[in-house]
């Protein structure tokens, strides 16, 4: 699903991933610790094609992301779903708006995207908020809203970047079950995350980067 | 369907969210091509008028005076044919005898006892209103001259050449100030869409995340850009009729262009249209000129 072959990245020169190799198969939950600055995020936006490595490969779905064109990249992006910490929805525009958005862009019909845009929602326990403005809503559901964005393409791989971030401990179990009823649904999920709650409660292979080194996993790939 | 229903929304939000912007967006495209439109209608009316008066140019031409009559015939289907030539009139000796005794009756004496016709038989050929330039008339006028059985041609050169030298001129002033104006236009739209393109950073960065193209983000601002462009038009085409129709209005029986202003009109249908459509194409240029700059790829 995802292999990463000697990969190095640097910004202004500054080391920020180190000669990281690793394999994650389709269906695994992955999660990312470590320091702030490990180079979690990174490694994430690699993933995502936000940006392209100094050295070495990777590889997602058999498609060599670090040879990727500007013009693929879009391409790419739809085939995942993205989750961010401070869940960059569009405030003004309502909740069934902003799912819908992904399959505005795909082109999808009315009806297909009424469809997907409901069982999305309810599969984040929100489809009664259909109607209401994304800014009116507290942190949890605006999160929910992004889990229900990023899953309403039905993609094979989730990423997400400290989702939790910005969340009490509650709603951080909330949201960790979300993610662990997408996973046990087939989708890979590669989350960042400081939360040991998180981690306990989703219980996947942890990779602990450190510097920009990845320092243990359970199943390093060489 | 859905697609197009968004980017019609995305324009319709940002030009009503940027109101203040998109009215002096609108105003000063309409003021830029309220400039060139009275250059244009001015270009456009001379242009007319100098037709008119071309129109009116004659070529007089001298067949020799032995030509065979199948030759001469030859001759004149040849210039009726010619797309410089609106019409052709024979005036042979015999009518250049009777004009000349209607138009000098006094001097009729003179011709006494020559007999025949002293005067030449002629062609008098009028230019087609719409193709008079100097180097069709003197392309054709050069033909002429070395025809065989053509014994001389004249014209009024310079009267000719001074017209096509003036509308000359009036092209390349339109061109000049055509090109300063759109460029100005160009660059308020620019800014005015690259405004509402920065207050919506954050929108574009959420389409970038879920995998849009360049080309989806940009389509929102070029339809604004060309809604923009299109109320420009629209409304320099409002005073431009406005104020033809009070400039006509005001001059109207004052003689003071010598009965000319009753001849003058408005653009036609065509023109106006290619006008609104200047400010769609500025409106999209200005756009892309915007987009092009702040997504840095392609779109």
């Amino acid at each position: 699903m995802i292999q990463l072959f000697h990969v190095t990245k640097y910004y202004d020169g500054c080391l920020a991933l180190s000669d990281i190799s690793l394999r994650i198969e389709k269906g695994e939950c992955v999660l990312l610790t470590g320091p702030s600055g490990a180079g979690k995020t990174t490694l994430l936006k690699l993933i995502f094609g936000a940006e392209h490595p100094d050295e070495g490969q990777i590889l997602v779905q058999n498609r060599n992301i670090a040879r990727l064109g500007g013009s693929d990249v879009p391409y790419h992006r739809r085939t995942m779903g993205y989750v961010l910490q401070d869940f960059k929805l569009l405030p003004q525009r309502t909740v069934s708006e902003n799912v819908a958005l992904p399959l505005i862009i795909r082109g999808l019909s009315s009806f297909e995207s009424r469809r997907k845009v409901l069982e999305a929602l309810r599969a984040v326990g929100m489809d009664h908020k259909l109607s209401s403005i994304a800014s009116v809503l507290s942190a949890g559901e605006q999160q929910r809203v992004c889990i229900a964005r990023a899953i309403v393409n039905s993609p094979i791989i989730l990423l997400a970047d400290e989702p939790t971030g910005n969340l009490d401990p509650q709603l951080t179990t909330e949201i960790a079950a979300l993610f662990k009823a997408i996973n046990t649904r087939g989708t890979t999920v590669m989350m960042a995350t400081h939360n040991r709650q998180v981690v306990e409660q989703l219980n996947g292979r942890i990779l602990r980067l450190d510097c920009g080194h990845l320092v243990s996993d359970q199943g390093v790939y060489t | 369907m859905k697609r197009l229903w968004y980017f019609i929304r995305e324009a319709y939000t940002s030009l009503r969210t940027h109101r203040t912007s998109t009215l002096i967006g609108v105003i000063t495209t309409a003021f830029t091509l309220t400039s060139f439109g009275i250059f244009l209608l001015l270009y456009h009316n001379v242009h007319n008028l100098l037709g008119q008066v071309q129109h009116t140019i004659q070529i007089i031409v001298y067949p020799k005076n032995d030509i065979e009559s199948g030759k001469l015939h030859d001759l004149q289907q040849g210039l009726k044919t010619d797309p410089a030539v609106d019409s052709l009139t024979f005036i042979s000796k015999q009518d250049a005898l009777t004009e000349f005794k209607e138009q000098f009756p006094e001097e009729v004496y003179l011709l006494e006892g020559l007999g025949e016709s002293p005067f030449p038989a002629s062609l008098i050929l009028t230019m087609a209103a719409k193709s008079p330039t100097t180097d069709m008339i003197g392309n054709l006028v050069n033909r002429l001259q070395h025809h065989p059985d053509i014994d001389r041609v004249r014209y009024n050169r310079d009267w000719i050449e001074r017209l096509t030298l003036i509308i000359a001129y009036m092209e390349f002033g339109a061109l000049l100030v055509g090109s300063i104006l759109a460029l100005a236009s160009v660059t308020i739209i620019a800014i005015t869409v690259q405004l509402a393109f920065h207050t919506r950073q954050q929108e574009i960065e959420i389409l970038r995340l879920i995998g849009a193209t360049s080309l989806f983000i940009s389509i929102p601002y070029l339809i604004e850009g060309a809604i923009l462009g299109a109320a420009g038009g629209g409304m320099a085409l409002g005073f431009l009729r406005g104020g033809f129709e009070l400039f006509t209005q005001n001059t109207q029986g004052l003689n003071v262009f010598g009965g000319f202003s009753s001849a003058l009109e408005f653009f036609p249908l065509p023109l106006s249209l290619i006008l609104i459509a200047g400010g769609i194409l500025l409106g999209c240029l200005g756009t892309v000129t915007t987009i092009y700059g702040s997504l840095r790829f392609r779109l």
